[in-house]
């Protein structure tokens, strides 16, 4: 083989390499957060990651921002979460009502399992195993949002006892539903 | 511009009624607006629950009273009952049946046993009655308050007392065993409800009647399961009489009827909440619901 056309093959192999190393560096950079204690930079990095075609990765990026939070607890961090959803719901990355539960199963004493439209004995009570057991999911995300990103124990003293409540009411209420 | 206005004038003394009545509707329309209408708006916000109408107040208040008779009536008995088996044990008479001082203090023991028997099936088929009506009061206002008028969504703000303030008001004792005598527990009860339109909010009303209501439901089960244990246990200790015998489950009936009716009970540590107030303002997202 002519040594000049050695050389094209060499040169052409070795841009393909580079374009193609540099194309997959590129996209596991853009994507991934830094690893940072501080809530404030990590927000701030999701927030330029969605903006820069990462959308697909926001609930990803909603767990590592919880679990960052969880080392950096407290009360502000309600706002914070809150501020960093609605700046999304105005990018057009969520809708307002995902918004508003991802935001309320965790730091809202409301269960956003307890949604339905129609009256209990109807709707509620033939799936009643199912609520409760969607409602205790949630008290532990609730754990983790309002006790230990919030530090707000009495908001989730209020959430545990809504459930225990709400447990009794419609183990009673059902029984009268269905009684003849 | 001046006929139409001289025309108006002048038909003004027979136009005075129409137009007093229209300012009336306007009045009327005001007052919708201003009083009437925040009223209507504020009840909508806040709704009331009518779970303890005085029907079922009465039905609570005639239960605790026929409890508190047959707890009169069984007292003496079982305060005999315990007496004569302490007498037993301490004459150390178990394994020694033959002994004719032993036989004796059986005999005695199980014709008290016999008496309380008689007792309760004297009184159960009244404290039946009572506690099933009681029972089904509830069920219909459970049914149609918490059932049929509200969603989960609407419940869940019920029972968090949205508008109210909780911090305040001490929560409701769940439902368990509560260690007190079966008149004392309604008489509780009756004071709960009884005092509610002046210092209990909705929430504690939908837990203290599901609490009931289901407390109606064991205690009305274990009324149907006793009277038809009494009549057989009554022909066992019959025949026991003739051999002084004291069963195990002659003792069991005795435990069980002192638990329900005197509250014997072994009460569970409970855990404590928080002190009130400790906490900062809490932030209030746009996104709260």
């Amino acid at each position: 083989m002519n040594p000049a056309n050695i050389r094209t093959l060499v040169l052409l192999a070795l841009t393909g390499m580079a374009f193609a190393l540099s194309g997959c560096a590129t996209t596991t950079a853009d994507c991934s957060l830094p690893r940072t204690a501080s809530l404030d930079v990590a927000m701030e990095a999701a927030e330029a990651r969605l903006a820069d075609g990462c959308e697909a990765e926001f609930d990803r990026y909603y767990a590592e921002l919880l679990e960052i939070a969880e080392g950096d607890p407290g009360p502000e961090n309600k706002r914070r979460f809150s501020e960093f959803l609605l700046a999304a719901t105005d990018r057009g990355l969520l809708s307002t009502r995902q918004a508003e539960r991802a935001y309320n199963r965790y730091f809202n004493v409301k269960y956003v399992s307890l949604m339905g439209d129609y009256n209990n004995c109807a709707y509620t009570c033939p799936r009643k195993r199912q609520v409760l057991t969607e409602m205790e999911a949630e008290l532990l995300d609730k754990e983790r949002g309002l006790l230990r990103v919030s530090q707000d124990a009495a908001g989730y003293y209020r959430a545990d006892r809504l459930f225990q409540e709400t447990e009794l009411v419609l183990e009673a209420t059902c029984t009268a539903c269905g009684a003849p | 511009m001046e006929p139409t206005n001289r025309t108006g004038t002048g038909a003004a003394a027979g136009s005075r009624a129409p137009r007093d009545r229209a300012a009336f509707r306007y009045y009327l329309a005001a007052t919708l607006a201003l009083i009437v209408l925040p009223a209507l708006s504020f009840g909508k916000t806040a709704p009331t629950i009518q779970l303890f109408p005085t029907t079922v107040l009465e039905d609570i208040r005639q239960t605790g009273t026929v409890a508190a008779e047959m707890e009169t009536g069984l007292q003496e008995a079982i305060g005999r009952l315990d007496q004569q088996r302490r007498l037993y044990q301490e004459a150390k008479c178990e394994g020694a049946g033959d002994d004719p001082g032993c036989q004796r203090i059986a005999k005695q023991l199980g014709a008290t046993y016999l008496e309380m028997l008689n007792i309760m099936s004297e009184r159960l088929p009244d404290m039946e009655r009572a506690v099933n009506n009681t029972h089904a009061s509830l069920e219909r206002r459970l049914r149609s308050e918490l059932g049929n008028k509200m969603t989960s969504w609407t419940l869940q703000e019920t029972l968090l007392g949205v508008g109210e303030d909780r911090a305040r008001e001490s929560a409701p004792v769940l439902r368990g065993r509560s260690g007190i005598r079966l008149s004392q527990r309604f008489q509780q009860y009756y004071r709960l409800v009884a005092t509610s339109s002046v210092n209990r909010n909705a929430h504690s009303l939908a837990v203290i009647a599901s609490d009931m209501y289901l407390d109606m439901a064991e205690a009305s089960d274990l009324i149907a399961r006793t009277r038809e244990e009494i009549a057989r246990a009554t022909l066992m200790e019959q025949l026991n009489q003739s051999f002084g015998v004291i069963t195990p489950e002659m003792q069991e009936v005795v435990d069980g009827v002192k638990a329900i009716l005197f509250g014997d009970y072994e009460a569970g540590p409970t855990v404590s909440a928080p002190p009130p107030g400790t906490f900062e303002e809490e932030y209030t997202s746009p996104l709260e619901f």
